[in-house]
């Protein structure tokens, strides 16, 4: 993966992405940091840009001194970078000029104003007052027969929180705005200083059910900086868990969807197999949500002969069954007319704000960081990455189940093809304030970590942009022209997750 | 002398609403491959919530506060005025269809206006979600009951068992099957099962009647449960009395009165197994495609009423 750096000036953001842009870029994230320490003045943002086509990303980047820590937004042109942009504001008080929306994002209204806790002087265990002198602020509709429900962010089921404020017309939702960030853990800031296998253990804790992915990415990202190339049999062990990890979330997921319209059958099936799945990986790597599987340099245990067996026999059996499963979900007719046409995802949307993942892939945006910027052993394995053209929940329901056959298919070719050798090899030398990149596709999208390296092999800074991150905005416009009680079920569909997004 | 038979069956009813309800649960639970709680839960969960505290919103005005009793009291009187192990009730000499249909709105008047009262918009939504569902259940169950008594040629519960378990013929002719079909659907519908609602779900946003229950708790959120778990029977038994009637007796005392609980029994469990199957197969249907359903119970009624007059 070649990367490649445009300089800027921070009043010329905008033109310098846009001009990536026109290059068939896509829009990945933007990284702010605080760089004063090694002798900057004194921020930096770097607006990541993933070229189609090839295997390059492109950083623009621009220096922005502390006497006035503005630049110029490029959020009016390019809408997916609006989050990035608000978050930055919060977390290191750049403020981006001219963006439409500059509300709090990370820190709500409560956090005093000024107070930025990711610039390096502020400690982390430092407390803030709650500041109750302003309150949250959202879009609202008028009109006559227009009503407010407000949703979240404690909810009736054991689920994570989000606030919801829907507005609505009868049970028809004219818009609705999602506050999330209420599990907001401050793991970018105490990642700082920690040194990097502790920062692996932190980056399976990002998410609950995308261990491995996080996991992968953090050390694809140092790996990067440090030339390190991994043994092909710990590409084939991290393709087997990363598959496995992508698996039980489908099947998981499809079981939930059923939830969804509180179809019994489909709930049911998919928990078990689900179960089935995790239980199999307690076995094979002693844990059910696959932690502590990735090391730094390979992975951290051999897959022996055995436990390839025993997967294989339940791939085969959980393929077998999950496929009656699915063929029996969508012949019932209840079924299909609450999944089909509901919650639709337009194309444009979804490239507009940069979607990733299944979500994306369901509205026809054909992208998947395995085949894009293969990772891993992705590149020497065969596999199609489905898409669909309605956007609607039936189609990302359709694309977990072929993106499920796919995994089975990619599992017993690395069984098959896996070759012997070394699990894990030392990193090499990591130069100080160098920074790496690294992007893997998990079950919900791309998740993308930047990792610097500061004194004494620590971590200077650490940002990670979630799938769930990059697909929230994209679900608020799913929603209008639905009914309320269909909500629960597009979100569904999307099944995006509060705790990686928040972080 | 009757008085003590009528109360019985009274008695039985309400005690007995709580264990169907428990066996719905367990028969969904093994159907879905799930141990499930025991049969007894409800009951336990009765126990549970009439000794706990409760919370009321400062919000909510005495209308919440007197809901849960206007409800039990009036799904009780509606328990009894409706032939159950004998076809002589407490309340015969009112026994008419039209009563128990308007006790009934009621009941469902005041627990809408409690899912307003609090002020939660949860508690809206269900409240908005079961008028609009009621408002065209209500009239859809009336022609369905009109199908029922017009064979009988009178409103009278006590008098249309009666005549159904004397007659011979019943279940020969063809409006039973379509008034019995029209019928069923509403049990399903006012009962708030799926395809209609999801009694399980836990997701605030597509509850109907959960979602105006979600402001109680302690002794009023367990009358409020009962309530709706004796009202499950009573469709039931209405079920039982319109078109499987034999079993109740007219007039019956100790052997003949055990007989007809046990065969009470066995058509409650029966349908509780034809409810969990139900429930098990479809999906909640989308909210405003529930009118479909609805006239599609309609229509069944109006062409057993017309082949009642034409055959």
């Amino acid at each position: 993966m070649k990367t490649t750096v445009v300089k800027s000036s921070r009043h010329e953001l905008a033109n310098a992405c846009l001009n990536v842009l026109h290059q068939q870029g896509r829009f990945i994230t933007m990284v702010a940091s605080d760089e004063g320490e090694r002798g900057l003045d004194r921020f930096v943002v770097r607006y990541l840009f993933a070229i189609e086509g090839k295997t390059e990303i492109v950083l623009v980047e621009s220096v922005i001194p502390q006497d006035d820590p503005t630049y110029a937004s490029v959020s009016s042109w390019l809408p997916a970078t609006s989050w990035a942009e608000r978050e930055a504001f919060d977390l290191f008080g750049l403020r981006a000029l001219g963006h439409p929306d500059l509300r709090p994002l990370v820190l709500h209204e409560h956090w005093p104003e000024g107070v930025y806790p990711l610039r390096k002087e502020y400690a982390m265990t430092q407390t803030q007052p709650r500041d109750e002198s302003r309150s949250w602020t959202y879009p609202q509709v008028e009109g006559e027969g227009v009503f407010e429900v407000p949703v979240g962010p404690i909810h009736a089921g054991v689920i994570e929180p989000g606030h919801f404020r829907f507005q609505v017309m009868g049970d028809s939702v004219l818009h609705v705005e999602a506050k999330l960030f209420y599990t907001h853990r401050g793991i970018e800031k105490s990642s700082e200083g920690m040194d990097l296998t502790q920062g692996l253990e932190l980056a399976e804790r990002i998410c609950g059910v995308c261990s491995v992915s996080h996991a992968l990415s953090y050390v694809q990202a140092i790996e990067s900086i440090a030339h390190t190339e991994v043994p092909r049999r710990a590409k084939f062990l991290r393709v087997l868990l990363a598959e496995m990890e992508r698996l039980y979330n489908h099947v998981g997921d499809i079981g939930n969807m059923c939830a969804g319209i509180g179809y019994a059958y489909g709930i049911n099936h998919g928990a078990r197999l689900k179960e089935q799945l995790m239980q199999m990986q307690d076995r094979i790597v002693g844990h059910r949500f696959l932690r502590g599987a990735i090391a730094l340099g390979g992975v951290a245990n051999d897959i022996s002969e055995e436990k390839f067996t025993i997967i294989n026999t339940t791939m085969q059996q959980v393929q077998q069954e999950l496929t009656e499963i699915v063929e029996q979900i969508l012949s019932h007719d209840i079924v299909i007319q609450r999944f089909a046409k509901t919650g639709v995802l337009s194309e444009e949307v979804a490239r507009e704000l940069s979607a990733v993942g299944p979500a994306a892939r369901a509205s026809h945006y054909d992208l998947d960081v395995r085949k894009d910027l293969p990772y891993a052993a992705y590149d020497e394995l065969q596999f199609a990455v489905p898409i669909f053209e309605e956007g609607d929940v039936l189609a990302r329901f359709k694309q977990r189940y072929l993106e499920a056959q796919q995994s089975f298919q990619l599992i017993e070719q690395v069984i098959e093809q896996i070759p012997q050798g070394d699990i894990c090899v030392p990193l090499g030398e990591l130069p100080l304030y160098s920074y790496g990149i690294g992007i893997t596709e998990s079950a919900r999208g791309e998740n993308v970590h930047f990792v610097m390296i500061g004194e004494g092999q620590t971590i200077y800074r650490y940002h990670v942009r979630s799938a769930s991150y990059a697909n929230w905005p994209a679900v608020a416009f799913a929603i209008p022209g639905n009914i309320i009680p269909d909500f629960p079920l597009i979100n569904k569909s999307f099944e995006l997750c509060y705790a990686c997004c928040d972080r | 002398m009757y008085a003590i038979v009528e109360i019985i069956q009274l008695v039985f009813l309400i005690a007995v609403a709580p264990l169907i309800q428990g066996l719905i649960k367990k028969l969904k639970a093994i159907l879905q491959g799930r141990i499930g709680p025991s049969i007894w839960q409800p009951y336990y969960d009765l126990r549970k919530y009439m000794a706990k505290d409760e919370v009321v919103s400062i919000h909510s005005s005495w209308i919440f506060l007197v809901t849960p009793y206007v409800v039990f009291t009036t799904t009780i009187v509606v328990v009894a005025m409706i032939p159950i192990l004998t076809t002589s009730t407490l309340l015969g000499f009112t026994g008419q269809l039209v009563l128990v249909v308007y006790l009934f709105g009621v009941a469902r008047f005041f627990t809408a206006l409690s899912g307003i009262d609090t002020g939660s918009s949860f508690g809206a939504m269900g409240s908005s979600r079961d008028m609009f569902v009621s408002g065209l259940a209500e009239p859809v169950l009336f022609v369905t009951l009109l199908a029922v008594s017009l064979p009988m040629r009178t409103t009278n519960l006590t008098v249309i068992t009666d005549r159904a378990v004397a007659s011979h013929t019943l279940f020969l002719s063809p409006p039973f099957y379509l008034a019995f079909l029209a019928f069923f659907i509403l049990v399903v519908t006012e009962t708030g099962r799926i395809p209609v609602d999801n009694p399980d779900t836990h997701l605030e946003l597509t509850m109907i009647h959960e979602g105006m229950l979600l402001e109680y708790s302690g002794k009023r959120l367990g009358l409020m449960l009962w309530s709706a778990w004796v009202k499950q029977v009573v469709m039931f038994t209405l079920l039982i009395d319109f078109f499987v009637p034999w079993g109740i007796s007219s007039q019956g005392f100790g052997w003949t009165l055990l007989g007809s609980l046990v065969v009470l029994l066995i058509k409650l469990v029966v349908l509780a197994i034809l409810m969990a199957f139900v429930e098990m197969s479809y999906a909640k249907i989308r909210f405003f495609r529930i009118p479909r359903l609805l006239s599609a119970a309609f229509a069944l009624s109006m062409i057993a009423i017309i082949t009642e007059y034409l055959l």
